[in-house]
């Protein structure tokens, strides 16, 4: 992949911080970006990929952040994409929140993890969890005797290091779905799916060996083998690295040594009809200089289940002015700022 | 950045990390240090505090170590006398018990960036490659490729000893993970020199462990294995089946990378590609919906890589094609495109749906886009999307009717058979056009099919009215063409307004090309009403040129080396200009390929051969026939000349040298060398002399894509008239073969 050097700028485009790893590209070169990417903005040209002379810019933005890979080469766009989200990852994991002011209180501890994230334009150690073995916050405290580097740096388990310890023993699983709907402006349903993911808290003591079985309908389901009544295939089912995947090509167990604390063991994708879960209806009525917008809400899904802190969003002019609501249920509440007015549901129905 | 009082800050600083007080206190002085690091951070200047950095690097707390070592780094290309100094600290810390630090002292090192550090770095970065702790090695093993980088080519002959040293680290059971992923860049660093073809125990090697390694590292294994070069077929099969696993990586990188170096292998079996193709669909579809914008962004590109050989292959799926409402511009109009290259039968009604959705979007630029999107699509699908256009028009929005009419111009070119729908939609427009683009469509059409128009010209005489205050001057040069035409068709109505705008033209306008533009129609008219006909009553519609464009459809392996590189993110077109850019900054001397000339050949068309002849004797250049020069000659003339001129030149389909050495040899320019046709990248070198005893040195360069020729002509008197007629000549030249593809 290469990147030449890595940047953090402000809003404004001004640098906070940067790192240079290969030399072939000059630091002033980030300059030019800003004006640039008000260039192709005006121009109506954006892309996260913009260049000048030979240099390359590829560019994410992370709340008021910008993050800027330089590169000369012909490089790999979607892996330095992956790594500066990485990046971000590692640093919102460091910081809690990354932003100009906590780039600013810890830009020691950012340039150290800038040192260990890549070298000479190849990331190295991406993982937070190992990294936070050896750079730690607290890292003011001199303390010169400890600083030994974790065997994980470069273990063949690269994703856990040795000789943790916990007296209770506990895994505990989540599996989280989400619907993906895309309704065109008549109200009707245009393409529904399901985004699954199986998320683990593992507190596990050594280099414990896992495995986990799904229940039936989805194994047949993987492997096309039944035909169950609502058959739906599981679509790029994705594993964590620590998974073998020969295995379960094998005999579809899920077999692995997992990381310590919190992952993402899997997810997948399941193309199925869903029905909204909540349809919303909208009268909008224009008046002299007013309007009248009525929202209906009714919920379409199973008569035990409750739905938690709902939240609908109904876009206004952005010269809205003098609000007034009359809800049957929860509160609305108007936000200038994004031009919308929220409706918060606390339990629904 | 110049900063307010920034020398008074470096002093401070300065008088600060000589205190010996604060040298003392461990933590006051870490407290000065990372103050100068903060200033190094905000753009000030503080190489001037060097001397004292170097005194504070010894030090055992390594966090001051890793400031330290990052401002030297910096600032080492700047002081390198001073840098010198801290050479030592460096070469002790390398020999330190803690790993940790060996690793931070070597890499610094590596990262010196001066010139003469490499003698210094040698023995540690061997010293490094032999530690006993792996996070050393690693980090030596990057230093090798820095220090190669360094050196750069000169000093290839140290090399060979450390490339035996790498191989067998990597083979040693000691090896680890992140080690093997890093070699390659090593070959790469050291390409030219070593390891060019891989060798087939360390490709088995690399396959066999490289479902250890983390996404980054499956990422460079996977590039680094598109150098190998499979013994046999089996094999070949071998190592696809053993990474078949990677086309489905939870990592869109090393998708790519997979999909990327199955392409390559398998550029033999067309059916393999294929079958990859489909195998990859979910991964990218997975990666458009991806959550990070960028990474979406370059999944589609892709995608559209994959639909220009592969049309139709996501058509099943166009609705994950749909743009959301929140989406940015850039994917949004991405998915556009992609739409409209997997309409089919089955889908058309459901697209065309969505995007006269987005042809209302609060975004002008967007809903222009979707406008033109529809009209692509309308080559296919002629009468649904005339139908959405042309109600479209009734929105009575400026920027909608503009492109909805720029749609029809182009459509009614193409497509002869909606003529009647785009005529009877046309009239009304004229109120909701204001720009350039827009009105000189609207009177091209009004021209052209005015016959069918009722109201044509009335609505020209409006423009006619208005020609005063009209700014653009493309506009009145249309204006004039089309009421000519007109006039042609409907003689009584348009006589007298024909007439003022002439006058107009000729006694009032101050643009030199539309007062030309005037006279040269009023000379016309002067002629003869039958010459007029003849010169402008041009064919109306030339339905062939669109099937032409259908059929750019590409083989996989025209692109499956540029799969997974910044070329389809960009866009071939784009990419092009960059490139050229990039290749006019640093243009090596390159030796032609060796001749493989050919003698006989299909004549040219016999009228192109008369429009060439024709040209040399059109500038004040004159080429001497049977100008010779020897291969090596012209080598010698070749490396000693710079480029005089560069540019590029569009190119269609395939090359046909003998072709392209007869035209040539008409206008006396002589052929010295010419690659097969098909070779990749296909080259040309040409000869020609002037009467004045200039000569002309050409280089063609036709790119992988063949859409375009690269000309670089060098000459070895300066001369910019001469030089100017030989590139009209060839340009002629080459624009004439071109066609004839």
């Amino acid at each position: 992949m290469s990147a030449s050097a890595v940047f953090i700028l402000d809003v404004k485009g001004k640098p906070l911080i940067s790192r240079n790893y290969k030399g072939d590209v000059a630091m002033s070169e980030i300059e030019h970006f800003m004006p640039l990417l008000m260039q192709r903005e005006e121009e109506g040209a954006l892309a996260p990929l913009l260049s000048r002379g030979r240099v390359h810019f590829l560019w994410i933005k992370h709340s008021n952040l910008y993050l800027v890979a330089t590169t000369l080469k012909n490089a790999n766009a979607s892996l330095v994409y992956a790594f500066l989200y990485k990046t971000v990852e590692v640093f919102s994991e460091y910081f809690k929140e990354l932003e100009e002011e906590s780039i600013r209180d810890n830009f020691v501890i950012i340039y150290e993890l800038l040192d260990e994230l890549m070298d000479f334009g190849f990331p190295q150690t991406t993982d937070s969890k190992i990294l936070q073995e050896y750079i730690t916050q607290q890292g003011n405290k001199l303390e010169t005797g400890k600083s030994r580097v974790p065997p994980t740096v470069t273990n063949a388990v690269s994703w856990r290091s040795e000789g943790i310890k916990y007296k209770k023993n506990e895994v505990f699983i989540d599996v989280i779905e989400s619907v993906n709907l895309l309704v065109n402006a008549n109200g009707s349903v245009l393409l529904s799916e399901i985004v699954g993911t199986i998320k683990l808290k593992v507190f596990l003591s050594g280099m414990p060996e896992l495995r986990l079985g799904l229940n039936d309908r989805v194994l047949f389901e993987l492997t096309g083998l039944s035909g169950g009544k609502n058959k739906s295939e599981l679509e790029d089912v994705k594993f964590h690295q620590c998974v073998r995947l020969s295995r379960f090509d094998n005999d579809r167990t899920i077999s692995f040594i997992p990381p310590d604390g919190d992952f993402e063991l899997m997810s997948y994708r399941l193309s199925t009809q869903v029905k909204p879960l909540i349809w919303i209806e909208s009268v909008i009525e224009k008046f002299h200089s007013r309007v009248e917008i009525m929202v209906k809400a009714k919920g379409q899904f199973k008569k035990q289940s409750v739905a938690n802190g709902v939240e609908i969003s109904v876009p206004v002019p952005s010269d809205a002015d003098s609000p007034r609501f009359k809800t049957s249920v929860g509160s609305a509440k108007y936000m200038p700022e994004k031009n919308v007015v929220i409706w918060n549901i606390k339990s629904f129905p | 950045m110049p900063y307010l009082g920034s020398e008074d800050v470096v002093k401070e600083l300065k008088k600060a990390m000589c205190n010996p007080h604060i040298q003392a206190d461990r933590l006051r002085y870490r407290n000065v240090i990372q103050r100068v690091i903060r200033h190094m951070t905000q753009g000030l200047d503080m190489s001037s505090v060097f001397m004292e950095m170097v005194k504070a690097s010894a030090t055992v707390d390594i966090v001051q170590k890793k400031l330290v070592y990052l401002y030297m780094c910096t600032y080492a290309p700047l002081k390198p006398d001073l840098a010198l100094l801290a050479i030592n600290t460096l070469c002790k810390d390398c020999s330190d018990p803690n790993p940790m630090v060996r690793g931070l002292a070597l890499r610094s090192m590596c990262s010196l960036r001066m010139p003469g550090v490499q003698e210094y770095i040698q023995q540690p970065i061997l010293n490094g490659l032999r530690d006993k702790a792996s996070y050393v090695r690693r980090v030596a093993v990057l230093g090798c490729a820095k220090m190669h980088n360094l050196q750069g080519d000169s000093e290839v002959v140290i090399w060979g000893p450390w490339v035996n040293e790498l191989y067998s680290l990597l083979r040693g059971p000691g090896s680890n993970n992140c080690l093997k992923g890093r070699l390659e860049e090593n070959s790469e660093a050291g390409r030219g020199a070593v390891v060019h073809p891989i060798k087939h125990q360390f490709a088995h090697h690399l396959l066999k462990t490289i479902s250890k390694l983390d996404q980054w590292g499956q990422g460079e294994v996977l590039n680094f294995l598109l150098r190998y070069q499979p013994r046999s077929e089996e094999e070949l099969f071998d190592i696809l089946n053993l990474l078949d696993s990677f086309l489905k990586s939870s990592s869109p990188g090393v998708v790519m990378g997979a999909t990327k170096l199955f392409l390559i292998l398998a550029k033999n079996f067309p059916h393999v590609q294929k079958d990859v193709l489909v195998r990859v669909k979910g991964p990218l579809l997975a990666a458009c919906s991806s959550e990070s914008r960028e990474l979406c962004f370059a999944a589609l590109c892709h995608v559209r890589q994959i639909l220009h050989s592969l049309p139709g292959h996501f058509s099943s799926h166009y609705k994950k094609f749909f743009c959301s409402y929140s989406e940015p511009h850039y994917i949004k109009l991405q998915k556009v495109e992609v739409l409209c290259e997997l309409v089919n039968d089955e889908n058309v009604q459901q697209v065309l749906e969505e995007l006269r959705g987005y042809c209302t979007d609060v975004s002008a630029d967007f809903a222009q886009a979707a406008i033109f999107a529809i009209g692509g699509i309308a080559r296919t699908y002629t009468d649904q999307c005339v139908q959405i256009l042309t109600e479209l028009l009734g929105l009575r929005q400026e920027h909608i009717t503009t492109a909805v009419v720029q749609t029809f111009r182009d459509l009614v070119w193409l497509c002869p058979q909606c003529t009647e729908a785009v005529c009877q939609a046309l009239p009304g427009c004229e109120e909701n056009i204001q720009d350039s683009e827009g009105k000189q469509a609207l009177i091209w059409l009004l021209g052209v099919h005015g016959e069918r128009i009722p109201n044509a010209p009335y609505v020209l005489e409006d423009f006619v009215e208005n020609v005063k205050s009209e700014t653009f001057s493309a506009v009145k040069m249309e204006l004039l063409t089309a009421l000519l035409r007109l006039f042609l068709s409907r003689p009584a109505e348009c006589q007298d307004m024909l007439g003022r705008l002439l006058y107009y033209c000729i006694e009032e306008e101050k643009d030199m090309a539309v007062r030309d533009r005037g006279l040269f129609y009023y000379r016309l008219l002067l002629a003869g009403i039958d010459e007029v006909k003849q010169i402008l009553g041009s064919p109306k519609s030339d339905p062939s040129l669109g099937l032409l464009e259908d059929q750019a459809e590409r083989p996989v392996n025209s692109w499956a080396s540029d799969f997974n590189t910044l070329v389809p993110v960009y866009g071939k077109a784009r990419w092009a200009t960059i490139s050229k850019l990039q290749r006019t900054e640093r243009h090596g001397p390159e030796l032609p390929n060796p001749a493989s000339f050919a003698t006989s050949g299909p004549l040219i068309p016999e009228e192109n051969k008369e429009r060439i002849q024709e040209l040399p004797d059109s500038g004040a250049l004159t080429l001497v026939p049977n100008h010779q020069i020897t291969a090596e000659c012209f080598e010698k003339t070749w490396l000693s000349l710079k480029v005089a001129h560069q540019q590029v030149l569009p190119w269609q389909g395939a090359v046909h040298p003998d072709t392209l050495q007869m035209a040539l040899q008409v206008v006396n320019i002589q052929t010295i060398a010419m690659s097969r046709p098909g070779a990749q990248p296909w080259k040309a070198y040409l000869s020609a002399q002037d009467d004045s005893g200039c000569l002309f040195l050409t280089e063609l360069l036709l790119d992988r894509e063949h859409v375009e020729m690269q000309v670089s002509v060098k000459q070895n008197e300066a001369r910019t008239e001469t030089l100017s007629s030989f590139i009209s000549v060839l340009e002629t030249v080459i624009g004439t073969i071109g066609d004839i593809k």
